[in-house]
């Protein structure tokens, strides 16, 4: 019983060591990707930056119903830009 | 004449019924009742549900056998054509499908390609809350053992602590498959369970005040020095670079992660791999949640689980899934300690999986205190990286246990 627990403590700090480890890796290469992106291909301010596009959320509800409504439920918005 | 009735009487499963089958038709009601009429978590308790009531039909053959029942010796087994022949339709789908570990990350793949990593990627500190939220896992590993129960079998009751249902059933096939019915039924229905489970635990360790953090305020208060230019960029490349770096690190957690980042990849990409995606998580995901469904409802015969250890697994479960949670809000409130930047413990406490349930009720609690707080995409950086810690823990319990 004794060797069980131990074993159980153990797996309990590496298990918790390699979820924040990955974790922490996460960070790390979601920091480094856009580090990258924003010096090597960044697009104009308001085209897939990060602010939550120009479209509000109202808009966008009033846009996905109109396409849904006139594809019958088929079509998919992919992509919204201004002209 | 009484030959005739006899023989009928025979043919019928009258003479088999008895108190046990009757009890698991009464739970299978109540997981069908569940699903139907209370609306939990009905993709996959109808099926789970069905699966007991068949799998509990004397006669019907429709139970999932004991392993030992296919085994040959020396490491082979029955093949599919026998298994199908010997046991029925559902022994067939079980060995080929959950025994091999196939579905759960089909449905994980499935998963990935609706998750969108943008919140997480905009709030990457919060990531950190989805690990503190796997102390469930590991505590309760240590609480089974002491309730009597293996390393394996602990190591599976522990990974309901997730709130990952495909990660706790992945697990289990892997280290205890004999408690496969069990625990994928308290995995689902504690998830199911998140808005009441959350709120309980919440209101027991936060403040008013901490309640009325408000997250939006504190990023115009101190906003973030880095701007993304590329958001579609940045969603394509992580998916491919995390899955490099966590194979690298956690081999065995890549069947789940692996999938998980694939069926992210063919959505961000976008219109050249719409249909890839629209599969993924369509018919793909719909498919492998009925066969899952069915299959581990099955599993629950009343001889496996008609004994002390179900209840155990249960009130375990219950145990690991709150640990979790406050795991993830004293990690916020200790984080909260150093830095003027606060965050809303309530984030804490979505960084169990359980996507996006737990986001959405964590969302309407902090509305409760104050009308103008919306978290919901803060919490759900902490719950999308609790997707990810689970799925690891899974990979450390499946290469340590």
């Amino acid at each position: 019983m004794e060797g069980i627990l131990s074993n159980a403590v153990s797996i309990l700090v590496v298990g918790m060591i390699t979820v924040l480890l990955i974790l922490w890796m996460v960070v790390v290469v979601g920091n480094v990707l856009i580090l990258l992106t924003n010096k090597f291909w960044p697009l104009p301010e308001g085209k897939g930056t990060d602010g939550s596009s120009t479209v509000t959320a109202n808009k966008m509800a009033a846009i996905v119903a109109a396409v849904q409504m006139y594809t019958g439920g088929k079509g998919k918005i992919t992509k919204i830009e201004k002209e | 004449m009484q030959e005739i009735f006899s023989n009928l009487f025979e043919m019928t499963a009258f003479g088999a019924i008895t108190w046990k089958t009757v009890l698991m038709w009464i739970i299978a009601f109540v997981l069908l009742y569940l699903g139907i009429r209370k609306k939990y978590e009905p993709l996959l308790l109808i099926p789970i549900g069905f699966g007991v009531l068949v799998a509990n039909f004397p006669g019907a053959e429709m139970g999932i056998v004991d392993a030992s029942n296919i085994e040959l010796g020396e490491g082979r087994y029955k093949n599919l054509f026998e298994i199908a022949n010997e046991f029925g339709i559902l022994n067939f789908l079980y060995y080929s499908l959950i025994k091999t570990g196939f579905l759960p990350p089909i449905i994980f793949m499935g998963v990935g390609a609706l998750t969108d990593f943008g919140p997480m990627l905009r709030n990457l500190r919060l990531a950190f809350f989805g690990a503190a939220a796997q102390i469930g896992i590991f505590s309760v590993l240590i609480g089974a053992i002491l309730l009597g129960f293996n390393l394996n079998e602990a190591a599976s009751l522990g990974i309901i602590g997730g709130a990952d249902g495909p990660t706790a059933i992945y697990t289990t096939i892997k280290l205890a498959p004999h408690l496969l019915g069990p625990i994928a039924i308290a995995a689902y229905s504690y998830m199911a369970l998140v808005p009441v489970i959350i709120p309980l635990v919440s209101k027991l360790l936060i403040t008013p005040k901490e309640f009325k953090i408000n997250m939006k305020e504190m990023d115009k208060k101190y906003p973030s020095k880095r701007k993304i230019k590329n958001l579609k960029a940045v969603k394509i490349m992580f998916p491919i670079l995390l899955g490099t770096i966590v194979a690298i690190f956690v081999p065995s957690s890549v069947p789940l992660l692996g999938m998980l980042l694939f069926g992210n990849l063919v959505k961000e990409v976008g219109t050249a791999t719409s249909r890839l995606a629209d599969a993924a998580s369509g018919p793909i995901m719909n498919t492998a949640t009925i066969f899952l469904g069915l299959t581990v409802g099955a599993t629950m015969t009343a001889e496996v689980f008609l004994t002390p250890k179900t209840l155990g697994i249960i009130v375990g479960g219950f145990i690991a899934f709150a640990f979790s949670i406050t795991g993830g809000i004293l990690a916020v409130k200790g984080y909260n300690l150093f830095v003027t930047k606060k965050i809303n413990p309530l984030i804490g406490a979505t960084g169990l999986s359980a996507v996006p349930m737990a986001s959405r009720v964590a969302n309407e609690l902090a509305l409760k205190y104050n009308s103008g707080n919306h978290i919901l995409q803060y919490c759900m950086a902490s719950n999308i990286s609790g997707v990810i810690g689970s799925a690891v823990a899974a990979g450390v319990l499946i290469s340590l246990v």
